[in-house]
């Protein structure tokens, strides 16, 4: 009795430190509670398309390398899923290699829980079960959010248990080799999650709650990061991490939040140390983001004086730990990543960082240097090869500009048919381009019109050249949000740069590549005046024509896809040619106001329709152009079943 | 606790009983079914008694792409008598370019009088179609009692269009 009566205090303390510590952690990982909506929002809504299985084929050297780490060595013995010999496996001293160790180890957790919770539950109805708890979360958080916990509590829960009714109804036995592959894409979705709260965050801070919560919610669900969701590849944690800097960089120089958690210089090591990370994920990738974020930090920043700098440089190291220690273990060089390994696939498309370039530089080099003593001549050789090797894309892709053109508008604007390309994919088109996959960033194009504004308004004042480039100098450093932006254009720039000589590709879809600049166009959409005075002023058109655009759209778009001759090529085609027109048009509007406010009305509705566009496009390659696997979600299976036999 | 609390809180607790008592470590229901029963397929009877197939198919050139998809009208079998689950597999054959494609239909006890047939779009590369027009084949075969029948088997002609 008396025992008992002493342990209820103890339970009662517990509560509230539970409490404390869990909205520490909400603060810490996603911001607030819109934060968390937006996070699980875009993980409930990945799940949708997540079909279990392997897109492209060098999704196989990552989830055989993640079966060998998850055994406990790096070297990849045995092919589970498909064949050794697929793109990004490469060879050392007879020992094979994976690559993107950061993602692998990443995914890991992952691939411990599903293996847990498949020792109590059918693997056929975790996702199920998953997914109707997260969206549970979802309601009651939404609930919360807009102070209806009653009712949101009432529709969560019926419709929590209705899709679980219906899912368990249709579910089927799910193969236990998939756990792997599996946990690989789960990875990715949470990935995509961070990636979405954090420009939330980002921009919540920048412009209020509501833009933040709009930006978040764009970049997943009406651009091709949302194709990308699911398949694990690299290219959402790098964008992930690109906004994840892109939001420490802005809060190391923002003086007004009082409640910081971090210094400004701690804010600043963390932009450094994400950047670390990102270096064991992709090392190439990793240099251009760290290239920009150099360019734009030392410059602007608040103080380079020696204590910051050496906070700044030691988390950079710190963080670039495991990417130095997987190196060493692999190569015995810490500067080579597995990536700069021979291959052994045979073919690989991936080789913009790759060792091509470095080993032709390198062997060159050798037939001068080979007579110098190797002590001396080593360290110069590695030296200029590791530099020309860094830089060489850019100056490639400087060079694109001028004299391929043509590329660069089969990239941005229009590709239709290549044949070079489409003969890999049955003389189908299938490969958009940026313009084509994501209508909404052709609206950064009012920045064009902005600036003409801005230049007649600025026009009449005599200033001197000096005069106003220190004030262009100061305008950066004295505003976060300005020097951010330099930031994220550098990025987007070096980005495009990197990537353009190997571009138009195949197996690309919508430029994967550059997934990156689908969330610097919406970044740099958010940025506008005018577009915000557009969502404040026409919020309601906004998300109404959006809504009507998914709704009514996708279905048009299955109808006249199913009932025309069009084929998964033609199909791709007819989203390109009414994006192009939908973005074209919005880009119009958009840049009209930025100069006059009376266009903000069409504006919204264009804006509304080009959301659209990108939505229905992740929506029909989801669910009905790109089937490759037992869904996720039994009912999206049953669905999607079904469309294929229309 | 408050009402909504304990709704949030039953429907999580459904939500886990369920996946737990269904599992592996319990296993009190199988409750992952495969959608389609492939067991006994192919056996049982079916009489056959007239069939309808299309005179021509078509090469059509998908939009905006250099592939050409052929599209395959549907035929039709009337059935005076059908039990179990036999098949019926509708077969289309362009020998001077080397294909053939087709489509198994289950068909399951019952189901008399007329049935409808299709075959799946398909993509064929621009490079193997150079001509007007070609001959093909189209063949419906019934699968029963363990047993093959082709119930048609007729020639078609192949229009290359666009």
């Amino acid at each position: 009795m008396s025992s008992g009566r002493g342990r209820v205090p103890a339970v009662r303390s517990l509560r509230p430190r539970a409490r404390t510590a869990w909205d520490a952690l909400i603060r810490v990982a996603v911001g607030d509670r819109l934060g968390l909506v937006v996070f699980l929002g875009t993980i409930v809504w990945s799940f949708l398309t997540w079909r279990i299985g392997f897109f492209i084929t060098d999704n196989y050297t990552l989830a055989n390398t993640l079966v060998a780490m998850a055994d406990g060595h790096l070297t990849v013995a045995d092919a589970v899923y498909g064949s050794l010999e697929a793109p990004g496996m490469s060879i050392h001293d007879g020992q094979l290699y994976g690559r993107n160790y950061g993602q692998v180890a990443f995914a890991l957790p992952f691939l411990w829980a599903l293996r847990g919770a498949t020792s109590v539950a059918d693997f056929g109805l975790v996702f199920t079960s998953l997914w109707s708890l997260l969206l549970l979360a979802l309601a009651v958080q939404v609930g919360r959010l807009v102070d209806r916990r009653s009712a949101l509590a009432v529709a969560g829960a019926g419709a929590v248990v209705s899709a679980f009714a219906v899912n368990v109804h249709l579910a089927e036995p799910l193969s236990e080799t998939l756990v792997p592959v599996a946990a690989l894409q789960l990875s990715t979705v949470v990935a995509a999650a961070f990636l979405a709260s954090t420009g939330y965050r980002l921009f919540a801070r920048l412009h209020g709650r509501r833009v933040g919560a709009s930006v978040g919610v764009a970049v997943v669900a009406a651009t091709p990061v949302g194709f990308w969701t699911s398949i694990p590849k690299r290219h959402v944690l790098s964008v992930a991490v690109l906004l994840g800097v892109a939001y420490a960089f802005y809060r190391s120089r923002d003086a007004t939040a009082t409640d910081a958690l971090l210094s400004a210089t701690g804010f600043r090591a963390l932009a450094y140390a994400l950047v670390g990370l990102l270096t064991w994920v992709h090392a190439g990738e990793a240099f251009i983001v760290f290239l920009a974020l150099v360019l734009a930090d030392l410059p602007t920043a608040p103080a380079n004086d020696r204590r910051s700098l050496a906070v700044v440089g030691a988390a950079f190291a710190v963080s670039m730990l495991p990417f130095f220690l997987t190196n060493a273990l692999v190569s015995g060089d810490p500067l080579r990543p597995p990536r700069m390994l021979s291959r052994f696939g045979e073919f690989s498309n991936e080789a913009t960082f790759g060792s091509s370039s470095g080993s032709r530089l390198g062997s060159g080099g050798e037939l001068l240097f080979g007579r110098l003593p190797r002590w001396f001549a080593g360290p110069i050789l590695e030296l200029s090869g590791r530099l020309s090797l860094l830089f060489d894309p850019f100056v490639r892709g400087t060079r694109v500009l001028t004299e391929r053109p043509a590329d660069v508008y089969r990239t941005l604007i229009r590709a239709g048919y290549i044949d070079s390309i489409g003969s890999h994919d049955d003389n189908q088109a299938i490969n958009l381009t940026v313009l084509e996959s994501a209508p909404i960033v052709a609206g950064v194009l009012e920045a064009v019109g902005l600036a003409g504004s801005r230049l007649r308004s600025t026009r009449g004042v005599d200033r001197s050249v000096r005069a106003r480039l220190g004030g262009v100098v100061s305008s950066f450093t004295d505003s976060p949000g300005r020097a951010t932006d330099a930031f994220v254009a550098l990025s987007a720039v070096l980005f495009f740069l990197a990537y353009i000589p190997r571009l138009p590709i195949h197996a690309q879809v919508t430029v994967r590549y550059l997934l990156p600049l689908y969330a610097v166009g919406v970044y740099g959409l958010a940025r506008q005046p005018s577009v915000r005075r557009v969502l404040s002023d026409h919020g309601r058109a906004v998300v109404w024509t959006y809504l009507g655009g998914v709704m009514l759209g996708a279905q048009l778009f299955f109808v006249v896809v199913t009932v025309g001759t069009f084929g998964r090529g033609g199909a791709l085609q007819l989203h390109a040619v009414l994006g192009i027109a939908v973005g074209g048009v919005f880009a119009l509007l958009a840049a009209g106001s930025a100069v006059d406010d009376r266009f903000d009305r069409a504006t919204a509705v264009a804006l509304g329709l080009s959301a659209a566009m990108g939505t229905n496009l992740l929506v029909l390659s989801g669910v009905v152009y790109f089937q490759y696997g037992p869904y996720a979600l039994p009912m999206v299976d049953w669905l999607a079943d079904l469309s294929a036999s229309a | 606790m408050d009402r909504p609390r304990v709704l949030v809180s039953l429907t999580a607790a459904l939500v886990l009983t369920v996946t737990v008592l269904s599992g592996p470590a319990i296993g009190l229901a199988d409750l992952t079914q495969p959608r389609y029963d492939m067991s006994g397929l192919g056996e049982g009877d079916a009489t056959v008694d007239r069939v309808e197939a299309p005179s021509t198919v078509t090469l059509e050139r998908g939009y905006q792409s250099e592939s050409y998809y052929l599209v395959v009208p549907p035929a039709r079998a009337y059935f005076a008598s059908l039990s179990g689950k036999p098949t019926v597999a509708y077969g289309v054959e362009i020998p001077e370019l080397g294909y053939s494609r087709s489509t198994t239909h289950f068909l399951s006890g019952g189901e008399t009088g007329w049935v409808e047939f299709s075959i799946a779009e398909d993509t064929l590369r621009n490079r193997t179609v150079s001509a007007d027009r070609y001959d093909g084949q189209l063949t419906l075969i019934l699968r029963a009692s363990g047993e093959k029948t082709v119930v048609h088997n007729g020639s078609v002609s192949v229009e290359v269009s666009g």
